[in-house]
């Protein structure tokens, strides 16, 4: 079951999905781009626990982490 | 009789809007400490083992820059708590960014963290910087 997380003022919200599911992947895809095209910034994990930033949809990641445009404080 | 109802009514009234007022605030500050949580809870997932134990040493970690190969240290905070050390280890100069959206600490600090260990320069030129005193 791969993980989309979306940072937001509740701490965080999960949208899990199977991505062997064509449906879902797809669902999948379309919440990635809307966050993205929203400003979001999308991050997934390397094997060695690193963050990657990535632009373009993984339909295998197992988990991506979405948080907001960054501002100076 | 009549003076006395009317006393209970006087007297209930307020105490009936303290009520109201205290159980929603225990109500919010019960939400907010949830969402506190689960934002700690989403860090810890995502710091490597070295800043989980320096996090919960300190209350802050170090990352690396990407870009400089420059160390920050992010304390915990929503704001204002980003602070690039010398070789020392010394804190020089603060840099102020955070997400645009009213997040808990623990989301802040990830985002912080993320950004400068895989776009430093993108980071810090949205960044304010502060003097350290």
């Amino acid at each position: 079951m791969a993980t989309q997380i979306v940072m937001d003022q509740n701490g965080d919200s999960r949208h899990n999905f199977d991505a062997k599911d064509a449906k879902a992947l797809l669902k999948a895809e379309r919440r990635f781009k809307t966050l993205t095209g929203a400003g979001f910034t999308a991050a997934t994990r390397t094997t060695d626990g690193e963050p990657d930033v990535t632009r373009t949809f993984d339909p295998t990641a197992e988990e991506t982490l979405f948080f907001p445009r960054l501002v100076g404080g | 009789m009549r003076l006395l109802r009317i006393a209970n009514y006087q007297i209930g009234r307020p105490f009936a809007a303290c009520s109201r007022w205290a159980r929603e605030f225990c109500d919010w500050y019960q939400r907010a400490s949830t969402n506190e949580l689960r934002g700690r809870k989403l860090l810890r997932e995502w710091l490597s083992p070295e800043q989980l134990a320096q996090y919960d040493e300190h209350s802050y970690f170090e990352v690396t820059g990407c870009h400089t190969g420059k160390r920050y240290r992010i304390n915990h905070g929503v704001g204002v708590n980003i602070c690039e050390l010398d070789d020392a280890g010394r804190p020089r100069t603060g840099w102020c960014f955070v997400p645009n959206d009213n997040l808990v600490a623990g989301d802040v600090m990830l985002a912080q963290k993320i950004a400068l260990e895989t776009d430093e320069r993108g980071a810090l030129a949205v960044a304010r910087n502060f003097a350290i005193r």
